[in-house]
């Protein structure tokens, strides 16, 4: 026993968080969150470029490599539209326009997805492969590993809209009942005080992760099919 | 802090500072005239000339560096030790930092820094890359003719080629004494590296890449061949024994070589910077 | 009763979904048929299969360990909370515990385990090595050999301060009570354990023959074995990336009231400069082994220059990684060396501003250098020169750390304690491996060293002789805090004593041997080289045999003797040292102020003037 601190100090009165806390945490982890994946995409743009300089054995990109520009377009611009529909839902939910949010997060959602499946259908009616040249397989390899980076913020999407869409009922201060936060019947799920409260921040810090993922979507737009 | 702690600080400043001199003053001369003359790898090729000279010069840089934090941490901690018994209750100096020390230990380190930096890139160009590998399109290479060689790594073996002799292949590197060589190191699969220690030669094996190193030996002998990048199972066996002759026994093994190799010779690609095997194998 | 118990998210169950969920995967890759995949058949290499193996392997292991739990609730509207259930006693440290000194201790136990296990490949190693010509072990188990101790250390060590000391301190140095993302953190710690037993499997599919770089195209080329070595390296990546994230998340937004930038302690500057470091250097590894993944399965032409890839882009991708890696080793030894010297030296630490500078001056520099992995290569020559001068620029942060050490020394009242002993080892072991470094970043003497046992023993140096010493040193130092009980000391400075003399007696000799021309990772070497190497491996036998005296303290004080600690053992004015031993779930009972000095030590006037505390607890208004 100390003076900053008893063992035998009983937990449950130590203070429940301010949500600001978990709110900063989350607009923090989302700037981290985004420069990480921009060092992974930077891995294929150094690829890209180094092995078109290279160009070995000619085989950078043989004839009939040639990539689908109407398709690559409308990914790049489901998710160009798609970040931008979060960042307008974000900011409704800043001013307390929750139904408003929902509404443009669900378009949102729905256009990340069909990013997805358009890039499915690329992958299936595509006339190269893997072992057609170096730029083949960049081009595989950078669009596939980008949906799987899609998906994962549509999930953080969807948590966003299914919370919100389980309190619409309650006021913006809501504190849930026991076990619902932790999904521990037997917790009382206080150690963040409102943890409904965190919805707009966090929908801050997802419109930022997936503004980001979306910026690097246009600039591989831009290298696999324009250039 | 008092002032008789002061000044026994200050006395404690001299006696590192004088003992750091006099332990340079020892060391220096013994790596300028003992150690650094004897660095590997020898002084029997240009490369390995321009490699001790470099080892030289660093080492001697370094010493002053290595004496003074050696005998600041043994002699701190035998002087600033508190002996058992002692009433350890007191605290050190308080000194948070020191200005003056603080700049002439960065003035110190970035001069010898940006000296070692910029000596060691003119050494590597004055001596035609002091034998290591510069790629297809080497910087500093010798004016004047040069004896051109090829080194092929294949798991798990080198082989040889000399274009001026028909592209004529051997298992043996033989080279001639007192001419500038130019090799060309690739590879047929993995990546390999061309390690000739007593020349002071290494250059790294890729395939489908031409990488030159150039050197010079000055006498003749015996030198030892290692590939020195982990290339598979053998790659600890992937050795070999080169031999620097003078020009007419040269002449007379390659002669001999080509007249050996003569039948096979057909079969062989025509000489080329780097080769494309077919196919690809998989091997273990 | 008890069998109810083990019925539940748990270890046990994890390890169960685990092995299911890889046969599942298996079977899943067994039913690609497409036309790139049929040459993989016919040499009946089943990459696929393992690596959706691996893949849905690991995902059943953090099933069972309840991971998804949270992610699953999250999908159903329900709002976000901090904790699992956190029972009191020792069965939290066997599944997911949200509190971060659990994950410390985790760490701590995990990670030294996996050592253990790399540190036993090594003595294989060097029974290998004592003569030339007789071999104990076949070509393959020997690269295998090689190839599984460099990379479990590598893996392991990368997270080897950060995980068991930075998780359980840094929250406690900086006033709060929990990181910024608890349970990433517990996720870090079970993806790494998750990665090691991975690693093992290496042994069943035939072993590797690539050593810990890896480098293409003989990964291409390799059998199975390979894929463990891939599948470990990017989930340790992962592992990485957020440990790193967490780390820098938690320091940039979770410091109390008085904890400002300039009054962190140097502790958490070393591991918050590292911590950027794992967050951006792993992405660019993960890329990388996906695309030696993608070679290797779907038949893309990355690295084969054939189909117009490139061996040097494999070497490119993995050293920008591959050199803030080695930074990721260093930095949290120097952050420990000068978190502990002013304790033992009863001072200030010399040179604040200094050493902050020192250790993101490396940090920042270690992007720019990687070349210099490369000089041998065949890479443009005009690269070379630039390369060179980066990579000896960066001797100088690294130049300030040893100033502020020395400072710190300087007119101290030096206690000769383990940890001390560790932190001074620390000093002459880096002193070698930089001044090793500087010959390596010279490219005309690294036309000799490179490849050669001389690169492995500045490596060795720096990674061993700087970072475990300082990882000993930290377990000495911070062990009674974590547990409340005493290790003996006269065992440690045992362990001590013989770590460090036969360290240099394994690895001084090395240096020598490099330089007479011995090749890394070779199973055979010159004739005259032999005696060198017996005495090398002789030496390191009794550097293993030190590690033996570290568990036997370990366990006979832990578990045995049981002698308590107490709170403030070594005299320190740290805030962990006045927080009770071990320290409490919570914490604090209120949140602290901190005041201007994290280092109130030294006389300030006369010598009886007592030195102001680092922290004042809140006043209770709150």
């Amino acid at each position: 026993m100390t003076e900053l601190a008893h063992h035998s100090t009983d937990y449950s009165v130590v203070e429940s968080e301010s949500p600001d806390v978990m709110g900063r945490n989350l607009r923090v982890g989302a700037h981290l969150w985004s420069s990480a994946t921009a060092f992974f995409f930077v891995a294929f743009l150094f690829t890209y470029f180094y092995l078109r300089s290279l160009n070995n054995h000619g085989l950078w990109r043989p004839k009939g490599v040639n990539a689908p520009v109407t398709l690559g377009t409308l990914i790049a611009v489901a998710v160009a539209l798609s970040a931008i529909m979060t960042f307008a839902a974000a900011r409704k939910l800043r001013a307390g326009d929750r139904s408003a949010f929902r509404s443009l997060g669900v378009v949102a959602l729905a256009l990340g997805l069909a990013a997805v499946v358009l890039q499915i259908v690329v992958f299936a009616t595509v006339g190269f492969g893997p072992t057609d040249g170096a730029y083949a397989s960049v081009f595989l390899a950078w669009s596939g590993f980008y949906m799987v980076f899609v998906v994962g913020t549509m999930y953080w999407l969807e948590v966003l809209l299914a919370t919100s869409f389980r309190y619409r009922g309650h006021g913006a201060a809501a504190r849930p009942a026991p076990g619902e936060a932790s999904g521990d019947a037997h917790r009382m799920g206080d150690d963040i005080a409102s943890p409904i409260s965190l919805q707009s921040p966090g929908a801050d810090a997802f419109a930022f992760t997936w503004g980001v993922l979306a910026g690097i979507g246009v600039i591989t737009w831009i290298i696999l099919y324009l250039i | 802090m008092s002032s008789s702690a002061a000044d026994g600080n200050r006395r404690h400043a001299l006696r590192i500072a004088a003992l750091t001199v006099i332990a340079t003053a020892i060391a220096l001369p013994l790596v300028i005239l003992v150690l650094g003359p004897n660095m590997p790898p020898g002084k029997d090729t240009t490369a390995g000339v321009s490699q001790v000279f470099d080892n030289t010069v660093l080492l001697v840089v370094m010493t002053p560096f290595t004496m003074f934090i050696l005998i600041f941490i043994l002699y701190s901690v035998l002087a600033f030790r508190v002996r058992p018994g002692d009433n350890d209750q007191r605290d050190g100096a308080a000194i948070r930092g020191h200005m003056p020390s603080q700049i002439v230990w960065l003035a110190t380190t970035t001069a010898a820094v940006l000296f070692l930096a910029i000596f060691g890139s003119a050494e590597l160009l004055a001596s035609n890359g002091a034998g290591g590998g510069e790629g297809p399109k080497p910087i500093a290479k010798p004016s004047g003719s040069v004896f051109q060689v090829q080194v092929i790594g294949q798991q798990w073996e080198f082989t040889y080629r000399y274009p001026s002799y028909g592209g004529v292949e051997t298992a043996q590197l033989v080279l001639p004494v007192g001419q500038e060589i130019e090799f060309h190191v690739t590879s047929l699969d993995a990546v390999h590296s061309f390690w000739a220690y007593e020349l002071g030669v290494k250059a790294d094996a890729n395939p489908g890449v031409d990488n030159v190193a150039f050197v010079k030996v000055k006498k003749p002998g015996t030198f030892q061949i290692r590939c020195a990048e982990l290339c598979g199972l053998w790659h600890g066996y992937m050795f070999d024994t080169g031999r620097v002759v003078s020009q007419s026994q040269f002449a007379t093994w390659i002669a001999g070589q080509q007249r050996t190799f003569a039948g096979s010779q057909q079969y062989l690609p025509k000489y080329s910077l780097t080769y494309t095997p077919d196919p690809q194998d998989r091997a273990g | 009763m008890k069998l109810r118990r083990l019925i539940g998210f748990n270890l046990l169950t994890a390890v169960i979904l685990g092995v299911i969920g890889f046969y599942v995967g298996w079977w899943l890759g067994s039913l690609f048929t497409s036309e790139s995949v049929a040459y993989l058949k016919e040499s009946n290499q089943h990459d696929i299969s393992l690596f959706i193996g691996y893949f849905t392997g690991v995902l059943g292991f953090l099933v069972g360990l309840g991971f998804a739990n949270y992610p699953v609730q999250r999908m159903l509207g329900k709002p976000a909370s901090l904790r699992e259930k956190e029972t009191q006693g020792k069965t939290r440290y066997l599944g997911l515990c949200t509190d971060h000194k659990v994950v410390g201790l985790q760490y701590l136990i995990g990670i030294g385990a996996f050592i253990f296990i790399g540190g036993l490949n090594a003595m294989l190693i060097r029974y290998e090595l004592i003569t030339p010509n007789q071999h104990a072990w076949n070509g393959n188990n020997y690269l295998t050999l090689v190839g599984l101790h460099g990379t479990m250390m590598m893996g392991m060590m990368t997270s080897g301060i950060l995980g068991p000391f930075a998780n359980y301190l840094v929250p406690i140095m900086i006033g709060a009570r929990r990181m910024a993302f608890p349970r990433i953190e517990a996720l870090t710690f079970w993806l790494l354990m998750a990665a090691g037993a991975i690693l093992m499997t290496a042994i069943a599919f035939g072993g590797f023959p690539t050593g810990w770089t890896g480098y293409a195209p003989l990964i291409d080329q390799a059998n199975m074995g390979v894929d463990a070595y891939i599948a470990f390296f990017a989930i340790v990546g992962l592992s990485m990336c957020l440990l790193g994230l967490n780390m820098v998340a938690t320091v940039i937004t979770m410091r109390a009231p008085g904890m400002t930038w300039g009054r962190l302690p140097i502790f958490v500057w070393g591991q918050f400069s590292t911590a950027i470091l794992m967050l951006l250097a792993p992405p660019v590894l993960i890329s990388t082994l996906l695309m030696v993944m993608l070679d290797r399965t779907a038949q893309t032409g990355f690295f084969n220059d054939q189909i117009g890839g490139s061996s040097y882009l494999y070497e490119n991708l993995f050293w920008f990684f591959g050199h803030p890696e080695v930074y990721i080793l260093a930095l949290p030894g120097m952050g420990i060396l000068l978190e502990i010297l002013p304790v033992f030296t009863r001072k200030p630490l010399w040179g604040y501003k200094l050493a902050v500078s020192g250790l993101m001056g490396i940090a920042l520099l270690s992007w720019l250098v990687w070349q210099h992995h490369l000089f041998m290569s065949g890479i443009n020559a005009d690269l070379r020169p630039f390369y060179m001068l980066s990579t000896e620029l960066i001797s100088l942060p690294t130049g300030f750390i040893f100033i502020c050490a020395l400072g710190t020394l300087w007119a101290g009242r030096i206690r000769l304690t383990s940890p001390m002993l560790f932190c001074l080892a620390w000093l002459f072991n880096f002193l070698i491996g930089g001044l090793s470094g500087v010959f390596l970043s010279d490219v005309p003497s690294d036309v000799t060293t490179h490849g050669s046992f001389f690169s492995m023993a500045h490596f060795h140096y720096t990674i061993m002789g700087a970072l475990l010493f300082s990882f000993f040193g930290g377990i000495y130092f911070w062990l009674p805090k974590m547990t409340g009980i005493k290790l003996n000391e006269r065992l440690a400075k045992a362990h001590f004593w013989v770590m460090f003399i036969s360290f240099n007696c394994t690895f001084g000799p090395l240096l020598v041997i490099g330089f007479l021309g011995m090749p890394r990772r070779a199973v055979t070497y010159a004739g005259y080289l032999q005696g060198a190497n017996t005495w090398v491996s002789v030496s390191a036998f009794f550097l293993g045999g030190s590690m033996l005296i570290f568990i036997f303290n370990f366990v006979w004080s832990l578990v045995f003797v049981r002698e308590p600690a107490g709170d403030n053992p070594w005299n320190s004015k740290s805030i962990e040292w006045q927080l009770p031993s071990p320290v409490p779930v919570h914490n604090f009972d209120r949140i602290p102020t901190f005041g201007p000095d994290p280092y109130p030590y030294g006389n300030v006037g006369s010598d009886a003037v007592p030195s102001m505390p680092a922290v004042t607890p809140a006043r209770p208004t709150q």
